[in-house]
């Protein structure tokens, strides 16, 4: 891809862009939120069919005036944002728009059987004719990339593919992508990762704002010139973590039991009772199905009155009831699906911050919409977030300001207990830094913070103590010292620690 | 146990309704029933059929020895044809029905006529002549009457708002064609006409676009009183009500001939129900008489 | 570039030019036409006043048209079989339409049934009530003594005040009806809070939930709200016929929503507002007005007027 260049209207958002790919290797194409990466990738897999620029596939040049030209051309794009139908099932989406049929009537049996193959090499033991949408996020994912890779695709791209997996499922992928190597096929990787960069690029690119900065072998582009490309500045530590003073008691959490979900007969959390001082950062670790984010909600009470046991905070006892019960006993939850139901994508950052504590604004039922903006204003300043104006609806933030807005409503209900859930999912380093700054703030003013992340320096770094859970128990605390990798690891795989 | 007492209230209440419409049929009676006479009615949704049976029921009261059942199909063909059929298995000793649609209920007809049972039609047609006897206005007469009357009230000339019902069922069909037939010939001119499908609100903003066209109307024709009684209040409104005169069809004793009691129409043309005359008709059935095949309904005219 | 507002105003101004050129021998350059297009789809338009709150919650309402049944019956029996003094009988109309589209908003939010079906059930059972109320007849000045004869009472005030017009005959009562029901759904929708939260829950109800906004009692506050403005459609619609029609209504359900959604108010819910209906109620006022005054047969009326929702519905279409 030579000189591409692409622009929505006014706003440019990729100015000359190149990116080439030899056969078998793995290329990172790495930038911030809004660099331009999600853009150049959906130019190449005819989704946007308008730019300037040239594109050679195998020298030859191509113009791809859909999907279905890009996809013949062996182009496949594995999306960030999950493209699956739910209700459908697994066989008819890995099918989907090249249904196998003769004179119409669609084979079914060869779909399922086909269906049923392509997943076992992904190590997925799973029903090709069950819906889609029976299947936890993280299968779901899995689903997805072995439908882009069904059909013998020669140019794979994949953008951000492990977000909702676990550590054993990431190393399947990768595993898949040396044999896709092997077999001569380019992928191009997008990711925020940096351990994952590392481990398989072959060769990097970096975008930044739209502009092409650079590419170089992984070997000669090491991490801080990475992260400089990728910035613009000197990022000098990935994780600033400063324990402030530890306080008291701020939550205390007994007994909690989340009873099973109609897909699985075990309960989802079984019997975890915790607590959490002021000032102090608890992470909740464990791999998919480990219940730590139901334990989390069942504290909020998303699940109502169905989760047992009992809540105190700050030394008050109460039985969990509902989402706005919590609130005013000031728990605030950041869920981790900020797309279904963190953010109102139709309203905009004002609207969306003080959905939360909109009573606050608006004694008597008549809303004040000047002390809304002011207190957005504010709040959003504070978490340094760079949007238009503050009236464009969130559906056109990145997801870094998308997931700002997100905190920024819970910072307007003053919260005591803050529950993040994958708060750094889906954002950029440079926003990350923000929030590890934000976090450290938090706890600096008095918040007791329970954290719920999947990466695993992420975790490593700013938790004051970990509790790892396996299947809805807790199988290990570890403080800060003490915490490695292969021991939280292993407790989240079941081993219990001794005691 | 949520879901389980949500069960069982939806059970008890289908019990609920259930008991109370067995508790209807179960009127017995106690004085000594010569004739059990079953009434088929198509749909009492529409006031005028709530005329019917209540004009059947009164005129059956005079009578000790009769009781008449009253089914109602709710407008469904399929349940009124089921309807017949238990009348027909209960053995009754006459039926009188004002079928839905002539086609889907000639063969039931037919086959209560052919089963001895006396079956009387009443209003609507069905097909060929397995019954008893038809009992009926007729709206192509009606039509001609109004239209002969209009003219002989203008003296042969005038403009003329036509506000039809319907055009698609055989009322608002007949009342139309009858009533061109009753001006032919004459002077009278129809300067506006459209369907209001039976419905006063309808009615009254097409008679509002008719006004706001033209600055003489003489008189209104509406195929039903409601639709008259739209126009007059349109007209109402525009100030205009004593230039121009309205006239429906139908004279419901709490409609029509009321609207023309209190000046609002100048006449309405009776579409009697045959209620009595079906009682009446009956009783001779009963007793061994012979009556005639066709019985047509007279229309008397309401004016002031 | 263009907002919904300029959308749908740009389907009105064609409805609007439509007219003045097949202006029926000069009958739609008459303001009395105007008038009177305005008077006869208020009723209508009260309907969709409340449908407008409830389409945006993301839920239905198809017990509009039976509702206002009730309450024309209703106000009818109160008025003039039992001679309440009228404010007694209003109120008790508008308690009654309260009652009805809470209900509605009860079963959808509680019992977690959606609104399609539990508003289709309220349609059913309200028409029923509706005529098992008035018996099967209108509710009429002419009312049936014991003895089987007709006596007549006089057209209560309140009914001819309704059915009046002011400021010099130029706009009709019922207009200002509409008008005033409309004002406090924009007051509701734009500048209450929980007009911000119908917003937020049809964008998206579980973040709305879990954000703590009491997602049931706005549901239901909506519903009621929906009732309540159908009670007043009612009021309007038995004071024009003078009587309580236990039919009346029927099939008004549709209308309702086809002014919201040409309006621009989108079905998925989280969008749109109440001008954009009142611009919607206006199409399609004026669309009936010009094919009424131009005497279009039945049948062409019908297919025009499918015909022109569609166009005004693609008028409507995003680009995303």
């Amino acid at each position: 891809m030579s000189r591409i260049s692409k622009s929505f209207g006014p706003v440019e958002v990729l100015a000359d862009v190149n990116l080439d790919l030899y056969p078998g290797e793995v290329h990172i194409l790495a930038g911030e939120n809004g660099a331009g990466k999600s853009t150049l990738m959906k130019i190449l897999g005819g989704v946007h069919t308008d730019y300037s620029g040239k594109i050679k596939i195998e020298g030859k040049e191509t113009d791809f005036k859909s999907v279905q030209d890009a996809t013949e051309a062996g182009v496949s794009i594995i999306h960030q944002e999950l493209s699956l139908i739910g209700s459908l099932n697994v066989a008819e989406n890995i099918f989907l728009g090249k249904e196998k049929s003769s004179y119409q009537w669609l084979d079914k049996s060869h779909m399922v059987e086909y269906s049923k193959g392509i997943l076992k090499n992904f190590g997925l033991d799973i029903d090709p004719k069950r819906a889609v949408d029976e299947f936890p996020i993280g299968i779901q994912q899995m689903i997805e990339i072995a439908k882009a890779l069904a059909f013998n695709a020669k140019i794979i791209v994949m953008d951000e593919p492990t977000s909702a997996l676990t550590e054993p499922e990431v190393k399947k992928l990768f595993k898949i992508i040396d044999q896709l190597k092997e077999q001569g096929c380019s992928i191009v990787y997008i990711t925020h990762k940096m351990e994952e960069i590392y481990s398989i690029a072959d060769r990097i690119t970096v975008l930044r704002d739209g502009e092409y900065i650079g590419t170089e072998t992984a070997g000669n582009l090491p991490c801080e010139k990475l992260i400089q490309w990728m910035v613009g500045r000197e990022l000098s530590q990935q994780f600033p973590r400063h324990t402030p003073h530890i306080g008291n008691v701020r939550l205390q959490a007994n007994n909690i039991f989340v009873p099973a979900a109609s897909t699985n007969p075990a309960p989802r959390v079984g019997n975890v009772s915790f607590s959490v001082k002021a000032g102090e950062i608890l992470s909740i670790a464990g791999l998919q199905g480990s219940g730590n984010s139901e334990l989390l909600n069942g504290i909020f009470g998303t699940y109502g009155k169905d989760t047992k046991g009992s809540v105190e905070i700050d030394g008050e006892k109460y039985k969990i009831d509902s989402p706005s019960k919590s609130i005013q006993r000031g728990l605030a939850l950041l869920t981790n699906d900020r797309k279904s139901n963190g953010l109102v994508m139709d309203l905009s950052i004002i609207k969306n911050s003080t959905l939360a504590c909109l009573p606050c604004y608006s004694r008597c039922f008549w809303l004040r919409p000047a002390d809304e903006r002011k207190a957005a204003k504010e709040t959003t300043e504070s978490l340094k977030l760079k949007a238009e104006s503050l009236n464009q609806e969130v559906d056109s933030l990145s997801g870094g300001n998308q997931q700002k807005v997100v905190m920024a409503k819970w910072m307007q209900t003053n919260p005591k207990v803050l529950l993040l859930d994958e708060p750094t999912r889906g954002v950029d380093i440079g926003a990350k830094h923000e929030i590890y700054e934000l976090m450290n703030q938090w706890t600096k003013d008095g918040i007791a913070i329970v954290l719920i992340t999947s990466e695993m320096p992420e975790l490593l770094a700013m938790s004051d103590r970990i509790m790892v859970m396996h299947r809805g128990k807790v199988t290990a605390q570890f403080s800060r010292e003490e915490a490695t990798q292969e021991k939280v690891l292993s407790a989240a795989l079941g081993k219990r620690k001794p005691a | 146990m949520k879901k389980f007492t949500k069960i069982l209230a939806v059970v008890i209440l289908l019990v609920i309704v259930l008991s109370q419409g067995c508790a209807k049929k179960s009127d017995s009676d106690t004085n000594q029933v010569k004739w059990t006479i079953g009434m088929s009615q198509c749909n009492l949704g529409e006031p005028w059929r709530v005329q019917m049976n209540a004009d059947i029921k009164n005129a059956a009261n005079e009578y000790e020895d009769i009781k008449v059942v009253f089914k109602d199909a709710q407008n469904d063909t399929l349940k009124q044809r089921s309807q017949m059929e238990e009348f027909i298995s209960a053995g009754v000793d006459l039926i009188i029905i004002s079928p839905k649609e002539a086609v889907p209920l000639t063969p039931v007809v037919a086959q209560a006529y052919q089963k001895g049972i006396p079956i009387i039609v009443l209003d609507r047609r069905v097909l060929g002549d397995k019954y008893t006897c038809f009992i009926g206005a007729d709206n192509k007469k009606i039509g001609k009457a109004t239209g002969k009357w209009i003219v002989e009230q203008l003296g042969g000339k005038g403009k003329i708002v036509e506000l039809k019902g319907l055009m698609t069922s055989t009322p608002g069909q007949d009342r139309h064609s009858g009533f061109r037939e009753g001006i032919k010939g004459s002077g009278i001119e129809i300067i506006f006409e459209a369907d209001m499908k039976w419905l006063e609100p309808n009615a009254r903003k097409e008679m509002e676009s008719a006004l706001a066209r033209f600055e003489t109307i003489d008189m209104v024709y509406a195929h039903n009183d409601p639709g008259a009684h739209g126009a007059y209040l349109a007209a109402l409104a525009a100030g205009r009500e004593k230039d121009i005169k309205f006239v429906g069809i139908d004279a419901l004793p709490q409609e029509g001939q009321a609207y023309v009691a209190q000046g609002i129409l100048a006449a309405s043309f009776e579409y009697p129900t045959g209620g009595k005359e079906a009682i009446e008709t009956a009783l001779e059935i009963l007793s061994g008489q012979n009556v005639e095949k066709e019985i047509t309904l007279d229309s008397r005219c309401f004016t002031k | 570039m263009t907002s919904p507002t300029i959308r749908a105003l740009g389907a009105l101004i064609i409805v609007f030019v439509i007219g003045l050129i097949f202006n029926a021998d000069g009958a739609f350059l008459k303001w009395g036409t105007h008038r009177d297009m305005l008077r006869a789809v208020s009723v209508y338009g009260l309907l969709a006043c409340g449908m407008t709150l409830v389409i945006i919650t993301g839920g239905i309402d198809l017990s509009v048209g039976s509702i206002l049944g009730i309450s024309a019956v209703s106000f009818s029996l109160f008025c003039i079989h039992f001679s309440w003094p009228f404010y007694i009988a209003i109120i008790a109309c508008l308690l009654i339409g309260l009652a009805c589209g809470a209900a509605s908003g009860l079963i959808i939010s509680r019992f977690n049934i959606q609104p399609f079906i539990a508003t289709l059930a309220m349609m059913v059972f309200a028409r029923g009530l509706a005529k098992w109320m008035s018996g099967g007849q209108k509710i009429s000045t002419a009312v049936q003594q014991a003895d089987g004869t007709y006596k007549y009472v006089p057209v209560p005030d309140v009914f001819n005040f309704i059915n009046s017009k002011i400021l010099w005959n130029n706009i009709s009562v019922v207009t200002i009806i509409f008008l005033i029901c409309l004002l406090v759904s924009a007051v509701l929708l734009i500048k209450l809070r929980p007009g911000r939260y119908i917003y937020a829950i049809g964008g998206n109800e579980e973040a709305a939930r879990l954000s703590g906004v009491p997602v049931n009692a706005v549901k239901i506050l909506t519903y009621a709200m929906s009732g309540l403005f159908c009670a007043v459609a009612g009021i309007c619609q038995a004071s024009q016929e003078l009587q309580g029609d236990p039919e009346a209504g029927f099939t008004y359900e549709l209308s309702a929503i086809a002014m919201v959604v040409i309006g621009g108010t989108s079905l998925r819910g989280g969008r749109g507002g109440i001008w954009l209906t009142l611009l919607g109620v206006l199409t399609i006022g004026y669309l009936e007005k010009i094919l009424s005054i131009n005497a279009v047969g039945e049948d062409k009326r019908l297919m025009l007027t499918g015909a022109i929702i569609v166009a005004a519905v693609l008028l409507q279409k995003t680009k995303k």
